[in-house]
């Protein structure tokens, strides 16, 4: 287990990596060619009202002045207005989160559960026929760009089958009294197939590859074949020894992998019309809108910094061998 | 070896002797002009590169300079005098039907240091005619002064005038009554008229159209996207609207009459609510028209600048201007939202002792009195309105919902399946769309002239584009045909004039046809006392090139 001080130690280091990744953002978007009130100020506008903008966005204001009120307002739990919207990011970002979050944890539990199966068992029948039939295509699903799988998907079951609808979370018109009542609805499962199948798809690859590599690993210890010896079942041995043995890198690993989508869902977002956070990002950046932009890509980072933070913890809990000390 | 440089000695010692007794001009400098990126703008940037090749026939180093949108308009708009030619467009809007603002603001020398003329046209004749037309009450007067102000932009070709586009969208005639579907003058079917006419042929009574942008604001005192006027100009009545035709018509306000030049006194409809249910007074038009005038809605401003005093009484509202406006009623009354002062007043008293304005105020149930009433706003997701019962021009729809759809191909695919049944937004080629339409049967799709054009605009301050012969020759060189067929598929009718053919009353089809060619802007170039040196251009006798790097 962690002492405290290994997790004090843990929690200072992430604190240092967000204030790298703030103050990258910042740099990143002032650096940038162009006047950065581009796409708010219109053109018509006199050169007074200009300057009152600028005055009132503190971009009037030198460089570093301007960085360590960013630094200050950020701890504060202050993201800024945005540009595009004239709202807090902070509310925009939030309300976007849950629509993100629920597509991740739905297409990475299918990829994983399927995975994890699949894997196991690819490694029970190796060097048979179903290996040399499955690897390939394990590989070359991993390999298919996401937003050529989405719009597959959606030509296949949305525009020739009927199926399920095209984009969206919800039927034109259809009202929810929360979110609960809409992330409940069947609705909302029909929207949620396409765009969750697509990511399930293409993560799948990943956790079936590790668990089929691990279990390879771990059926040549001797406890495997103290179990057979004993006259256990394959059944038994396969899922009570083997697989348990074999299943931590992979949890593990999940953690990690609902970082990454995170930002793997700004394609699938797109083409499915999905009301996420990386469908945000993109038009934030598109339209210069820098507090925005910052704010999304600040949410992005601490979920995955959290979520590495998370494995770490996992690993240590599930394996006790490993220690931190 | 030998040989060669014989003859080279001899070219140039014949070069001596044939040289004029003035010095021959400097060699032009390469000039650069501007696009976005292909993939942002695909037909600017194919006729950008289509019009670099042309002139680099004419003996011109041209050089493209590709760049995003902020950047092309911070240099090109507030970096006045330091680029050379750049592709641009005028959108077409709904307030553009009185040729005003383009004819004016574009070209008017009051209008270059830093406004709307930002190539720097200077024509002090151009700007005679054009401020006569603007207070010339008398259409057909007026119509005769607009004519001249075409013909004087023909002859300088300020900017090289290329194409209005044509505005293509289309909708499920099995859901929806084509012959009830309005095809609004330069702005094409999706218009008011067409969300309030628009006849349900079963019992699919919501019209579901798409957007690929998000919506910013749903707020009467911001312009802001180009999607959120479609629920601004719904939810929020106005005293006059632009008709089918182009021209204001009685909306909110059932007659108006021009009292002297500088006066014009309107009557408003009875019975007239706002969606909570209050009466709309009088009072509340003149509110609308003094919110905008303080500092809490600044893109209204401009259009209630010429307003000297408002007077309520009754139900009639009078207008005094501070000077004549053949405009007014198109630029400013079928502009403003007429909002309710019980909600704004409190609203903008308090914005008062504040930094933000009304832009950044936004209701959460927004009121206003039109046609439909607001429903709901689900972020990037839709937006949801519902006809009111209580308005005199009931929707013939029951429901106008707009959904975000971020992805241009499955947005075709939508209105297909059913999923949309008004495509209200398609970036894509117009041909697909129309192939669609052909192998799906259900489907209609109009193509209207847009109000808006694309051009390219040369840098009038800066040499050798401050020579109109240069630019006219520049001009000449270039086929619009040509670029109709290459950068806008044919979706496109051939410009010369910032005034379109869509608004067939002011528009002076005799500039249109202009003749084009190489050989002609050649003789053009020659006519201005430009020369081929060893197949480069040169500056006319006696001129230095004075913005080489």
């Amino acid at each position: 287990m962690l002492g405290l001080k290994q997790i004090g130690g843990r929690l200072a280091q992430l604190i240092f990596v967000l204030w790298a990744v703030a103050t990258i953002l910042f740099l990143i978007f002032r650096l940038m060619p162009g006047n950065p009130l581009a796409a708010y100020i219109d053109p018509t506008f006199t050169e007074e009202q200009q300057l009152i903008l600028m005055a009132k966005f503190g971009l009037d204001r030198p460089l570093w002045e301007q960085y360590f009120i960013y630094l200050w307002n950020l701890l504060q739990g202050e993201l800024g207005d945005s540009f595009f919207y004239r709202q807090p990011v902070f509310d925009r970002v939030l309300e976007l989160l849950p629509n993100t979050l629920i597509l991740t944890f739905s297409s990475l539990i299918v990829a994983y559960a399927f995975g994890i199966i699949a894997g196991a068992w690819l490694a029970w029948r190796r060097g048979g026929l179903a290996e040399r039939v499955a690897i390939p295509i394990v590989l070359t699903t991993r390999a298919l760009p996401e937003f050529w799988l989405g719009m597959l998907l959606l030509a296949i079951f949305s525009f020739s089958l009927g199926w399920f609808p095209a984009g969206g979370t919800r039927s034109p018109g259809e009202e929810y009294s929360s979110l609960f009542a809409l992330y409940s609805s069947t609705d909302f499962l029909a929207h949620l197939v396409l765009p969750a199948a697509t990511l399930a798809i293409y993560s799948q690859g990943l956790p079936l590859l590790l668990m089929r590599s691990n279990m390879l690993d771990v059926m040549g210890e001797d406890f495997v074949t103290m179990a057979r010896i004993k006259g256990l079942s394959s059944w038994t041995v396969v899922v009570r020894h083997a697989a348990r043995n074999a299943l931590l890198p992979v949890v593990t690993s999940f953690a990690i992998a609902v970082g990454y989508q995170i930002q793997g869902n700004v394609v699938v977002e797109t083409v499915f019309s999905w009301p996420g956070l990386g469908r945000e990002l993109v038009n934030a950046v598109s339209a210069s809108d820098y507090p925005l932009a910052q704010g999304a890509f600040l949410m992005i980072a601490i979920v995955v910094v959290l979520m590495n933070l998370l494995a770490d913890l996992l690993y240590s809990l599930l394996d006790p061998r490993i220690s931190h000390a | 070896m030998t040989r060669i440089l014989k003859t080279i000695a001899a070219a140039a010692l014949a070069t001596l002797v044939a040289a004029p007794a003035l010095a021959e001009g400097d060699k032009i400098r390469e000039i650069s002009i501007l696009t976005r990126p292909q993939a942002a703008q695909p037909s600017e940037f194919q006729f950008v590169n289509i019009i670099a090749q042309e002139w680099r026939k004419l003996g011109l180093d041209v050089k493209i300079q590709v760049m995003p949108w902020e950047q092309m308009a911070d240099l090109v708009w507030y970096n006045r005098d330091k680029w050379d030619v750049t592709g641009w467009q005028m959108v077409g809007r709904p307030e553009r039907s009185d040729p005003d603002e383009l004819i004016y603001n574009l070209y008017h020398s009051s209008t270059a240091p830093k406004g709307y003329n930002f190539l720097g046209y200077n024509n002090p004749d151009y700007d005679k005619v054009v401020e006569a037309q603007r207070v010339e009450t008398d259409a057909n007067k007026r119509q005769t002064l607009l004519k001249q102000a075409q013909a004087m932009l023909a002859e300088d070709q300020p900017a090289l005038m290329l194409v209005h586009p044509k505005s293509t969208f289309a909708f499920d005639k099995t859901v929806w009554n084509a012959s009830t579907v309005v095809d609004q003058g330069g702005i094409g079917i999706k218009n008011t008229w067409t969300f309030i006419e628009m006849e349900p042929l079963g019992d699919k009574k919501d019209i579901v159209l798409n957007s690929a942008d998000n919506i910013q604001g749903i707020n009467p005192l911001w312009i802001s996207g180009g999607t959120d006027s479609w629920i601004t100009e719904l939810i929020w009545d106005r005293l006059l609207r632009i008709g089918p035709d182009g021209l204001p018509k009685p909306w909110a306000a059932e007659s108006f009459e021009w009292v002297d030049a500088t006066t014009i006194k309107l009557k408003l409809r009875d019975g007239m609510k706002w969606h909570d249910g209050k009466p709309v007074t009088a009072e509340d038009v003149k509110f609308s028209f003094e919110a905008p005038a303080g500092e809490e809605a600044p893109m209204y401003k401009p259009f209630v600048g010429n307003i000297a005093s408002i007077e309520a009484d009754g139900n009639s509202v009078t207008f005094k201007l501070k000077k004549p406006a053949a405009a007014f009623t198109t630029g400013s009354l079928s502009k403003i939202n007429i909002i309710p002062k019980h909600i704004w007043e409190p609203i903008l008293t308090d914005l008062g002792v504040k930094d933000d304005n009304a832009e950044s105020h936004q209701e959460k149930m927004p009121i206003g009195s039109g046609p439909y009433k607001f429903t709901s706003w689900t972020t990037n997701e839709e937006v949801v309105l519902a006809a009111n019962d209580g308005h005199w021009a009931r929707p013939k729809a029951d429901r106008w919902i707009l959904r975000i759809v971020s992805n241009t191909e499955a947005a075709l695919g939508m209105l297909r399946s059913g999923e949309v049944n008004f495509l209200s937004d398609f970036s894509g080629d117009p041909k697909i769309l129309l192939n669609a339409a052909k192998e799906d049967g259900d489907l209609e799709v109009v193509s209207t002239i847009d109000m808006g054009f694309r051009y390219v605009a040369f840098n009038n301050r800066r040499p050798p584009f401050d020579s109109a012969g240069f630019r006219r020759a520049l001009s000449a060189a270039i086929n619009r045909d040509l670029i109709v067929g290459a950068a806008f598929k044919g979706f496109a009718v051939k410009s010369n004039s910032v005034i379109s053919p869509a608004l067939p009353f002011w528009h002076n089809a005799e500039v249109v046809d202009m003749k084009t060619g190489a050989d002609l802007a050649k003789s053009i170039l020659k006519e201005s006392g430009f020369e081929l040196v060893g197949g480069k251009l040169h500056y006319p006798d006696g001129v230095k090139e004075s913005l080489a790097e």
